[in-house]
């Protein structure tokens, strides 16, 4: 087959494997790489599959990458391979356009792009620390996201950003001077640390929206619920989730005296949200989200439980929306010991919103009395472990409502005089006081653990971390003040306490790299050393902030009305919030939050498409004992990415070390989340991976996971157990059935096979054989040449042309 | 002939307890398979990929909008090729729940489909009738309409080895052919758009229809087994095997066509003719073996590497795309 390639001028030419050869070896250059002929190799056979009859250099450009890419799983190598190509297509167009950082900058203040405050930095300086080199810290997922979603593109949708602009201009966007925007960019391109999505986003641009998180409240009354409607569109217009406390909203049935008629409850309300947050889901980086909260008690509660069913009344259905219960220890007392749990109306029963502790105990058992006694007019009751049963089935099923516990979240409040923490966020890892006056915002950063393991493997670098912590307080504490502000509410409550919330990802690679099984009770306690230190070091930046900068201005409003807090006056209320760092953990390459790792191999569904992760450490370290190989692969695929079951690991890894999330015992899950949870001031976002096998234990997990202390947990993932058959593994269903084998075989008639498909078959076949009688016919110079495919044409004689990659 | 415990004609009265030992225990569990796998299209945001669809490229589109076609009144023929077709002649309990089974996983299939056209606006009168006017896609249902007719019209005598014949014939065509390799060459259009970051939520979809055609595949061939099993005059008959062989070679021969019209000589979606016909091959041979034939290909590895993806336990980040993992409860 004669294939034609046009070039980028229009000129054509004759398609030569030989060239793309020689680019793939140029990517190869300072690898340390055994084979790289094989390497080479396979991606060629992968390449000329993929090559129509005509093709420009650009699509050429992009199939050798989609080429390298399917090898990803196979050798470690081919992770860095496609990185390299791929920054070679994104930089090959840049470089053409921009001379230089500061020429990027200019041209981005120009297009109204990026901040024109950018050029009051001194960019000679910015530029020479600009690393290069730093490219090769990104993994091929990583950057895959990054140049899909995260760079600055210009108003023709043209990238113009590549990865080391891109860590500057975020850094430029927090930073007051080119120090701290120096320090902060390596800190960033070494992966150390990352701001979460909004800021890697914005941060620098003209939309100077840096926050993942706001949280509102709706008043009991139909301007405040409109009210919120209209801020809950304007914030996620800017891509920050948003979650919504609408406990207040009086229920189905219970007395409108304004008009003498009865409430058609929450359900309708809550559907307006959905609908305004799927308007505003359209189209945008990153899909706007919303969470709402309801305390359990309210007596709508079974409709809520509901909202995310996907069948029934679409009228009281939200797709869109997520759901959470902030759950009393009231109620969980009454569950756990199997007591009767009372719903009421918010309209009638108002003191319970905002009741908690005791104080919510003592209130909640006065209405059940006045109940009893007939004195109210809207309640029910259930038995609690049948609501329970009820409330974690549709958790299992539809993944909805999360739970999260109101009274561990109002424990630990900081400024309980400024408001009750009425609800926590999108992703239940926020908690902070708001009201309908003052809607809570959070601004993200989260630290790698993977990246600050000692040089010996043997503990963490506790003082490089200490220097990171540093320096991602004090930028988060940067942020507030450029941060632009969707309503005055969100304003008002980052002014008046200056919350921030910085976490980690990572821990599992971490704990890999020191050899201490995340299923171990080593692991839980490096979790808590880990939260302490953490808490340690960001408290006393904190409080240093506060004698150079001030104390958050409600400390210091407390302590002029003479009733101060009783702690040391601090910049910021809270600091630390542990998210799930869903997207943010890909750009750095590791496993995400304090989570283990998924599984050794899995796919990731993502915006940017669907992507195989496998653990690379237990790739390297089966290469490194000659154990990797494509049945390897295959036999992990088996089992669905599991080592457990591989009795030829035995000895060579410690299979302990591998387990894959569903292999972790939930109880060690929530310990290892309690333990963080004990030095974080906001909280610990904790999804439970549950074996199926363990469905039934899911009422002693959740009580567990409260009993425990833990302020949040967040999805409830089960294996799911049902697979289709597998796409790329060979599977047998006939068994010892002969089928229509019972006869002879009659020889299966297929069409001829002309062209390069067969060739290359054979090819795959025999080339190890062909190679060897080559080399006997020719000699090994000969053959070595016309392997490396380096040669001016194409060899005549039949034999080496089956071995030569260049030959069609 | 040797009475068969699959195929019958009888009474409404009869068949209608379940033994707990199932004379086809396959099927009890391909039942609870299916079962626990049912989904519904209201779980996908399909909405959610308007502006991609919107920028698809022309060819892009084509592919796009003929794969929707496609599937669309397909998924109704197979729904009436059990109904009219060979379920009326199942007599086993288990058999039964799982042939209805599938045919009510048809209907959400065709939901599934409809619901892309109505959710992009799509040319829906033009789309389900692509398979009439486009002349390949109409080869490719005419194949199964010609044999399958035989059925409806009342001429498969299941105490017959001819009727059995072509009782078999219409699962072959039905649940092999037109399921395990023609949906299966179409899927990989799909996968390989979500591949190169298009329709996301369409594919998270198509996802969930491959896992339910694996399904229907495997009562097809398990139907077809047991009728060989049991009626050992069908193997005899050399022109019979010789035929059925014919068939599927003829089939994928015609689905070789229809990938060089849409992709000869460009790359779709990352994809290109060579690849699609080489993988078409890969599908065909192993539809082969497991009807206990040798492969006619001899095409070993699955070409198209990024299908792995659909092999492996799946993380969605939920706030992008939307999640199929609560589906399957
Ligand atoms: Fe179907
Ligand atoms: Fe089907």
């Amino acid at each position: 087959m004669n294939r034609i390639v046009v070039k980028r001028d229009g000129a054509e030419e004759k398609f030569q494997t030989r060239k793309i050869v020689n680019a793939v070896f140029w990517l190869l250059e300072g690898l340390d790489v055994k084979d790289d002929y094989d390497l080479v190799y396979r991606i060629m056979k992968e390449v000329d599959l993929k090559v129509p009859e005509r093709v420009t250099t650009e699509e050429l450009d992009y199939l050798v990458l989609k080429a390298i890419e399917q090898l990803i799983p196979r050798n470690t190598i081919y992770d860095r391979l496609a990185a390299r190509q791929l920054l070679k297509i994104i930089t090959r167009k840049l470089d053409l356009r921009f001379k230089s950082f500061a020429e990027f900058i200019h041209f981005g203040v120009q297009e109204k792009i990026l901040k024109k405050e950018l050029l009051n930095f001194d960019l000679m300086v910015l530029e020479k620390a600009v690393d290069e080199s730093r490219n090769d810290t990104l993994d091929y997922f990583g950057l895959s996201v990054l140049q899909d979603r995260y760079f600055c593109r210009d108003r023709n949708f043209e990238l113009i950003e590549k990865p080391q602009w891109f860590f500057m201009r975020v850094a430029m966007g927090i930073a007051d001077d080119e120090t701290q925007a120096v320090k902060i960019y390596h800190k960033l391109s070494a992966l150390e640390y990352l701001h979460s999505t909004p800021t890697l986003y914005n941060s620098g641009t003209t939309t100077s929206q840096y926050s993942s998180c706001y949280i509102n409240v709706v008043e009991d009354d139909l301007l405040s619920i409109m009210d919120k409607v209209r801020e809950t569109s304007l914030l996620a217009k800017y891509a920050g989730g948003v979650g919504t406390d609408v406990t207040r909203i009086r229920a189905t049935g219970s007395r409108i005296h304004s008009l003498n008629a009865k409430s058609s409850g929450i359900i309708p309300f809550i559907k307006i949200f959905d609908s305004t947050v799927n308007a505003i889901q359209q189209g945008g980086r990153r899909r706007s989200s919303q969470v709402v909260y309801i305390q359990p008690w309210h007596v709508d509660i079974e409709a809520f439980l509901d909202l995310k069913e996907t069948t029934g009344n679409a009228y009281l259905r939200t797709p869109s929306l997520n759901t959470a219960l902030w759950m009393p220890d009231e109620m969980m007392r009454r569950i756990d010991k199997g007591e009767m749990l009372y719903f009421f109306d918010p309209a009638e029963c108002s003191g319970l919103v905002e009741a908690h502790g005791e104080a919510f105990t003592k209130l909640y058992k006065e209405y059940i009395k006045q109940a009893e006694a007939g004195k109210l007019r809207l309640w029910k009751k259930m038995d609690g472990r049948e609501f329970y049963k009820k409330y974690l089935f549709k958790l299992a099923k539809t993944g909805h409502p999360w739970l999260t516990f109101k009274d561990a979240h109002n424990r630990q409040n900081p400024c309980p005089a400024y408001s009750v923490i009425n609800s926590s966020n999108l992703c239940t890892e926020i908690s902070i006081p708001n009201s309908s006056q003052s809607t809570a915002v959070c601004t993200l950063a989260s630290i790698n653990l993977a990246k600050h393991v000692n040089a010996g493997k043997t503990d963490l670098d506790w003082e490089k971390l200490h220097d990171t912590i540093a320096t991602a307080v004090k930028a988060l504490d940067n942020i507030m003040d450029r941060n632009f502000y969707p309503s005055e509410e969100s304003k008002k409550n980052t002014m008046d306490l200056r919350p921030m919330g910085l976490g980690v990802m990572g821990f599992a690679e971490a704990l890999l790299d020191l050899g201490i099984s995340y299923d171990s009770d080593r692991a839980v306690t490096l979790a808590g050393q880990i939260g302490e230190f953490m808490k340690n070091t960001a408290y006393s930046k904190s409080a240093q902030m506060a004698k150079e900068r001030g104390a958050f201005p409600h400390y210091l409003e407390m302590q002029q009305q003479g009733k101060p807090y009783p702690y040391k006056p601090r910049r910021n209320a809270v600091l630390l919030a542990i998210a799930p760092t869903a997207s943010i953990s890909i750009i750095a390459g590791t496993t995400s939050t304090i989570d283990s790792y998924f599984s050794n191999i899995y796919a990731r569904d993502t915006l940017s498409g669907k992507f195989i992760v496998v653990n690379k450490k237990l790739m390297a370290q089966l290469e490194a004992a000659d154990q990797w190989s494509d049945e390897m692969y295959e036999t992990i695929k088996t089992w669905n990415g599991s080592v457990q079951h591989i009795a030829e690991l035995e000895g060579v890894i410690d299979r302990e070390l591998y387990k894959s999330a569903y292999e972790i015992a939930p109880a060690r899950q929530v310990d290892i989340a309690a333990a963080f949870q004990r030095s974080v001031d906001q909280a610990v976002s904790k999804s439970i991976y549950i074996d199926e096998d363990l469905r039934d234990k899911m009422e002693d997990i959740y009580l567990y996971a409260w009993n425990q202390g833990l302020k949040s947990t967040y999805y409830c993932f089960i294996d799911k157990t049902v697979k289709g058959e597998k796409y790329t593994t060979q599977v047998n269903k006939r068994g010892a059935r002969r089928g229509f084998g019972s006869r002879s075989p009659v020889s299966a008639a297929a069409e001829p096979e002309t062209g390069s498909v067969v060739e290359t078959v054979a090819i795959e076949n025999d080339v190890q054989a062909l190679e060897a009688q080559a080399r006997q016919q020719f000699g090994d110079a000969v053959v070595d040449k016309v392997l490396s495919g380096n040669m001016d044409s194409c060899p005549t004689d039949p034999l080496l042309a089956k071995i030569c990659p260049s030959c069609e | 002939m040797q009475q068969s415990g699959l195929i019958g004609k009888t009474s409404v009265r009869d068949n209608i307890i379940i033994s707990d030992n199932p004379r086809y225990p396959i099927f009890k569990e391909l039942y609870i398979k299916q079962k626990k796998a049912i989904w519904f299209p209201e779980e996908l945001n399909i909405q959610q990929d308007v502006l991609d669809y919107k920028a698809l490229t022309p060819v892009e589109k084509e592919v796009f909008d003929m794969a929707v076609g496609y599937f669309s009144s397909s998924e109704l023929l197979v729904g009436n090729v059990l109904v009219n077709g060979f379920f009326p002649l199942l007599i086993d309990p288990y058999a039964k729940m799982s042939f209805t089974t599938q045919m009510f996983v048809e209907n959400i299939h065709s939901d599934f489909f409809e619901s892309i056209m109505q959710s992009f606006a799509m040319d829906r009168d033009k789309l389900y009738r692509i398979t009439q006017t486009d002349p390949l896609l109409y080869k490719k249902q005419d194949i199964i309409i010609r044999e399958v007719d035989k059925l409806t019209y009342g001429k498969g005598d299941p105490y017959t080895v001819a009727g059995r014949k072509l009782i078999l014939k219409s699962i072959l065509l039905n649940n092999i052919v037109m399921e395990g390799i023609f949906f299966y060459s179409t899927f990989a259009h799909f996968f390989a758009m979500k591949d190169t970051g298009k329709m996301k939520n369409v594919v998270s979809g198509v996802e969930l229809v491959l896992i339910d055609e694996s399904l229907h595949l495997q009562n097809g061939i398990e139907a077809i087994l047991i009728l060989l099993d049991e009626t050992p005059e069908i193997v005899q008959d050399e022109e019979f095997v010789q035929e059925i062989q014919t068939v599927i070679i003829d089939s994928a021969s015609l689905e070789f066509e229809y990938l060089e019209r849409m992709f000869g000589g460009k790359t779709i979606y990352g994809l290109t003719f060579r690849e699609l016909k080489r993988y078409l091959q890969y599908i065909t041979d192993r539809r082969m073996e497991e009807l206990g034939f040798e492969p006619a290909f001899h095409v070993d590895e699955n070409p198209l590497k990024f299908l792995q993806k659909e092999d492996f336990k799946k993380l969605t980040n939920f706030f992008e795309v939307s999640s199929t993992e609560y589906t399957n409860y």
